[in-house]
Formats: C-alpha cells, sequence, structure tokens
C-alpha cells in the first residue's frame, strides 16, 4: 500500500477528522460522487494516483482526473499544448490501469485555464465531487479559496518515493513528452548547433571569395561600411554561437553572484546633504 | 577612393600556422578581455607584428575585431549586472574624441617616420604605460589581497573626487556613484588616445575608472566593454575609411576571442575583486618587457642604432617568447582560478 508512505495534508479549510472518518461519507448516494483530482503538469505524479485510487476504493467513489492545461496560448506555435495533450494521454492510461485493477471508475478531462476556476467551475457543474485532490505545482491556496469542497495535498518526498519503480515507466516515449518541457541544455545545444552553422557559412563566404573581399573592403570611403557590416553580423551568430557553446558544456556563470549585484556599498545621496540648521531656537511649554 | 595610407602598407599571405595561430592567440585574447575589459588587444597587435602585419594593419584589424568583441562581452557581463550602461556611453562618446585626436596623431607619426618609426612609437608607448599603470595596479592588487575583507577598492582620491561639487553632477547607479561630468573627460580622453595609438585604451580606462572615478574593479572592466565598444566603431569606421582593415585577420581573431570573451566574463562571476587587478597587472608586466626587446629592431630600421643582425635576431624572438608567456600566464590564471572557484561551489551545493 504506497498510501501508507504518503501523507496526506488537510488544507486551510478542512477538518482532516471528517473527510478520513468512514461514516461521514455513510449514506453514498446514487450515482456514486467523485473525488476530483487535479494536476497542472503533463504526467500526473504516481504517489497522487495511488493516493487517489486507494480512497476511492475504499469510499466506494469514482475520480475525475483533470489535467488543466494553464499556458495554452504558450507562443512556441503550439508545441507545448501538443506535448501537453500526448503527456496527458499516457498519464490517464496508467491512472486507469492503476483504478482498474482495483475496480475504481476513473473520468479522465482535459481542461484549460487557471486552475482555481476550472476546479470552482467543475464543482458547480458536476455537483457530486466530494473533495480535491491537487498535484504537485499547484498551490494549496489557490484552490482551496474557489472550491466549495474540502481539498487536499500529497506530499511525498523523494525518500518517500524510494518504494516506487525507479525505472521510468515511459521508456519507450520521446523524453520531451515525458518531461513537458525540453531541457535548457537541450536548448543551448540546438542554438549551438544553429548559430555555428550560421557562422561557418559566413566565414566560408569571406575566406573562399578572399580576392573579392580584400579587393573592395580595402577600397576606403563608402566601402569601409562592408568590414563593419561583416562584423556586426559575426559579432550576433558567434556570439550566440560561443555563448551557446558554453552553456551546452554546462559552463555558465557563479549561481551565487549572478543573481545580486556587483558589490553592496552605501548607496550615494542624490541630493546634496541639508545643512543643519543652527540658528538658536526657544522652546515654549504651553 | 584610395587612401593616402594604401600605398604603404602590404597585406600578409595566410597559411594553416597563420590562421591556428592567430585563432588561439584571439582566444587568449577575448579571455583576457572578457576578464578585465580591455582589449587583449595589446597581445594582439604585438602577436599580428611578430607575423609581419605592419603597424598600421595591425592596429587597424585590431580595432575593427575589439567592437564585436566589446559588444558580445559587454551583453554578457551586463546578464550578470555588471556593466554600468550610462557611464560606459558617456565615457565612450568622450573617449571617441580621444581616438580622433590619437589617429590624428598616429598618422602624423606615420607620414613623418614611416613605417618603422610608427611601430617604434607604438612600442615605446607600450612599454611606457604598461609599466607605470602596471605597477600601481599590481601594488594595489597585493595589498588588497593582504587587506582583511577585501574592502576599500575605493581609493581616497576618488572620494575626494567624488565630493567636489561641480555642475553637472551626474549619479550611475550600477557603479554607485555620483560624480562630476568634468572628471570623467579626461579619464575617457586618455582612454580614447591610448586605444587610438595601440588599440588598447582599457589599460588607462580601467585604472582610471577604479581610481580616480571609484568603480569597483568587476563595474570598471564591465563598464571598460562599453568604452571599448563604442571607441572602437567610430575608430574602425575611421581605419576602414583608410582601407587598412585587413577583414581576413579580424575575423580569425574574432573567431577565437568571442569563445574566450565568454569564458572570461563567466570567470569573473567566480573570483574576488583583486584577482581582475592581479591578472590585469601581472599581464601588463610581462607583455612590457616583451615589447622593450622589439624595440632594438625598429631603432635599427631608423638607423639609430647599428646592432648585428644577429642580436636584433634574437631580441625579437626573445619579445616573442616573453609575449606567449604573458598570454599563458594571464590565461592560466583566469582559467585555474574560474575552475577552482566553480567546482568549490558545486561541492558547496552539493553538501548544502
Amino acid at each position: 500500500m504506497r498510501q501508507q508512505n504518503s501523507k496526506s495534508s488537510a488544507g486551510p479549510a478542512v477538518d482532516h477528522d471528517t473527510v478520513a472518518g468512514d461514516d461521514f461519507f455513510a449514506p453514498i448516494q446514487d450515482p456514486a460522487p467523485f473525488i476530483l483530482v487535479v494536476t497542472r503538469n503533463g504526467h500526473m505524479a504516481e504517489v497522487v494516483m495511488n493516493y487517489a485510487v486507494n480512497v476511492a476504493d475504499r469510499l466506494k467513489y469514482k475520480i475525475l482526473a483533470v489535467h488543466i492545461n494553464t499556458l495554452p496560448f504558450f507562443c512556441d506555435g503550439g508545441r507545448r499544448s501538443g506535448l501537453f495533450a500526448a503527456a496527458m494521454q499516457e498519464s490517464a492510461q496508467l491512472f486507469r490501469q492503476k483504478a482498474g485493477s482495483r475496480g475504481v471508475v476513473v473520468e479522465c478531462l482535459a481542461e484549460s485555464g487557471k486552475v482555481g476556476k476550472v476546479v470552482q467551475r467543475l464543482c458547480h457543474s458536476e455537483k457530486r465531487i466530494e473533495f480535491v485532490v491537487v498535484d504537485k505545482g499547484i498551490r494549496m491556496e489557490e484552490v482551496a479559496a474557489k472550491a466549495p469542497v474540502p481539498v487536499f495535498s500529497v506530499i511525498y518526498s523523494q525518500a518517500g518515493a524510494d518504494h516506487l519503480p525507479k525505472v521510468n515507466p515511459y521508456t519507450t516515449i520521446q523524453k520531451g513528452e515525458i518531461s513537458m518541457s525540453t531541457t535548457s541544455k537541450k536548448r543551448h545545444v540546438k542554438n549551438c548547433i544553429v548559430f555555428g552553422a550560421l557562422t561557418a557559412g559566413l566565414y566560408a563566404a569571406v575566406f573562399t571569395n578572399q580576392d573579392i573581399v580584400m579587393t573592395y573592403f580595402t577600397k576606403g570611403g563608402v566601402y569601409s561600411l562592408l568590414p563593419v557590416a561583416v562584423v556586426f553580423a559575426v559579432s550576433y551568430f558567434h556570439g550566440n554561437f560561443t555563448s551557446a557553446f558554453w552553456s551546452a558544456l554546462g559552463i555558465e556563470g557563479s549561481k551565487a553572484t549572478v543573481s545580486k549585484p556587483a558589490e553592496i556599498r552605501p548607496a550615494v545621496a542624490n541630493t546634496v546633504d541639508v545643512r543643519r540648521d543652527t540658528r538658536p531656537r526657544a522652546q515654549v511649554n504651553v | 577612393m584610395h587612401g593616402p595610407v594604401n600605398e604603404v602598407i602590404q597585406f600578409i599571405d595566410l597559411n594553416a600556422v597563420t590562421i591556428i595561430f592567430l585563432f588561439l592567440v584571439g582566444f587568449v585574447g577575448g579571455l583576457v578581455s572578457g576578464f578585465i575589459g580591455s582589449g587583449g588587444a595589446f597581445v594582439l597587435t604585438p602577436a599580428m607584428m611578430s607575423l609581419g602585419v605592419p603597424g598600421t594593419v595591425a592596429v587597424a584589424s585590431n580595432m575593427c575585431h575589439k567592437f564585436p568583441k566589446a559588444l558580445v562581452g559587454a551583453i554578457k557581463r551586463y546578464k550578470y549586472g555588471q556593466v554600468d550602461v550610462k557611464l560606459g556611453l558617456i565615457m565612450g562618446v568622450f573617449a571617441e574624441i580621444g581616438v580622433q585626436l590619437g589617429i590624428v596623431l598616429q598618422r602624423h607619426i606615420l607620414d613623418l617616420w614611416g613605417q618603422a618609426g610608427s611601430n617604434l612609437y607604438v612600442s615605446l608607448v607600450f612599454v611606457f604605460v604598461l609599466v607605470v599603470v602596471g605597477s600601481f595596479v599590481m601594488r594595489d592588487a597585493v595589498k588588497m589581497k593582504n587587506a582583511v575583507g577585501n574592502e576599500g577598492s575605493s581609493t581616497n582620491l576618488a572620494k575626494r573626487i567624488q565630493n567636489i561639487e561641480l555642475w553637472p553632477m551626474m549619479t550611475f547607479k550600477t557603479a554607485n556613484l555620483r560624480i562630476s561630468v568634468w572628471f570623467l573627460i579626461p579619464v575617457a580622453l586618455a582612454t580614447g588616445m591610448l586605444a587610438a595609438t595601440i588599440a588598447v585604451g582599457g589599460f588607462i580606462g580601467v585604472p582610471g575608472l577604479m581610481y580616480i572615478i571609484g568603480a569597483t574593479s568587476i563595474v570598471a572592466s564591465a563598464t571598460e566593454l562599453v568604452i571599448a565598444f563604442v571607441m572602437g566603431l567610430g575608430g574602425t569606421l575611421i581605419w576602414a575609411y583608410y582601407g587598412t582593415v585587413d577583414i581576413r585577420l579580424t575575423l580569425l581573431i574574432l573567431a577565437g576571442s568571442l569563445f574566450g570573451v565568454q569564458l572570461g566574463a563567466i570567470g569573473t562571476t567566480y573570483v574576488k575583486e583583486y584577482m581582475i587587478k592581479y591578472v590585469m597587472a601581472t599581464i601588463m608586466l610581462i607583455v612590457a618587457v616583451s615589447r622593450f626587446f622589439a624595440i632594438p629592431k625598429y631603432l635599427n630600421a631608423l638607423q639609430v642604432t647599428s646592432l648585428s643582425d644577429l642580436s636584433v635576431n634574437i631580441m625579437t624572438q626573445i619579445s616573442f617568447g616573453v609575449m606567449c608567456l604573458a598570454l599563458l600566464t594571464g590565461a592560466s590564471i583566469i582559467l585555474v582560478s574560474l575552475f577552482k572557484a566553480r567546482s568549490l561551489e558545486q561541492t558547496v551545493t552539493v553538501q548544502g
């Protein structure tokens, strides 16, 4: 039972006992109520799935799993949304497998927008949601402020997840769909290749036409703009290439100093100090 | 269309050794300038001259490679919050005027004494500036290293100058200082004049920013990159107008130096303040020795002295060897301190 290793923590407005106690839910209505499981990640954490399945099994509830795409209009030409949808499919399949073995019904839903608003809307439209379980990456307050029902989050640590299979269950699928975003290192490598090719092209163009280049570039006068234009182009292409090159190798600025200014020194006044008033004055107590 | 200088300059032929040499020298020069802010051109001008490139073409091609490098370095260091753009631009404009004065002087010397005279003049200015400023910076770096807590980088002179209220006063937020524009102008002019003469103004600019204006060595070296960009662009346009820029040399140096400048800029985020001064002074002093050995060659050419060819050759070899030593010393200090600090930071992160 993985649930034992996962601790459930109560939301701000929730009495833990009332929810955990079976008596409170004794009169089970027909049709069975739902547990709303919300995630904003492409892949819902397995710990959250296990917890939801265990509770649903015990209470004889159904599960409504919602993947909320919080950045539907992310400007990358729909790439993120595509990855999100693909990741959601895998996640839903895994969830159904887990629930199916325990005889729990899982309904999966794709939503987009703000987490709080989606939860509020679902709670009102479904009307049978008893409580909400949120995945990692969603702030409790955000959901609890909008939801008319109790909200829980499942806290899990690396230590707690020890018993989970260490092998990535999605080994057959592309990495980008797993992590839901291309890693920054991958981006550096891509930049490195693109700008490297552009730089190489520029250099090849100059050095294969050496004679023509040297004739015109040293003519002087208006032709002086030619070398200047070429070096500007080089500074852009080659500059980006070299920057990406070192980043791709993992050599980047110190994190300790990058975030803070070079040196903290006492601030300099913007104006001249006000001269002290030294004139004598009398004080009268009324 | 042809500039008047065109008749006396020759462009060299490139071979594989020259190309690799220029790339490597460019890398080290870039590494140094990304770190200490000043061109790294003090290494490149003599390096090209040892390949047989005439002084004017060496200085012009150098300046043409300097401003894109300074631009890339400045952008990188701006991301680390080290650049005072306002200070850099204002000083850059005045440095540009200094560059124009320097070019007039340089062309005057070229007309008067020819190529050898021009080379001699460049070498003499080199030795003088490098020895005087280099030893001053070295003394300060050693003092700073021994001082507790590495504080007190702004000198008494800078503090006194900042207290003089002379219209117009300006406030520079990143550099965190307030100073009259009248004190920026002489520093900027001197920077520009030196830059036009030996293609590296930073040896006046960075110490000027640190000791006269009162910026920290990190901000000074980063801001110098902006100054270098502004005056490098202006200077290049003038040199290119006379057709002295060898774009092939420029591109070869640039290929290496942009790798270097990025790494040098990254290096500044890891090291302590005095390291910048220390590296700067070390390189300046070693290069000064190198240029000193090059002087007899030009004196002979001008028939001021009559040393035997053999001894001139030996001295030229020594000059070249010492310069290589300066390059390698500077680069290894930067690389060693960068990777040492980096692995230390990683160890701390893993433990903590």
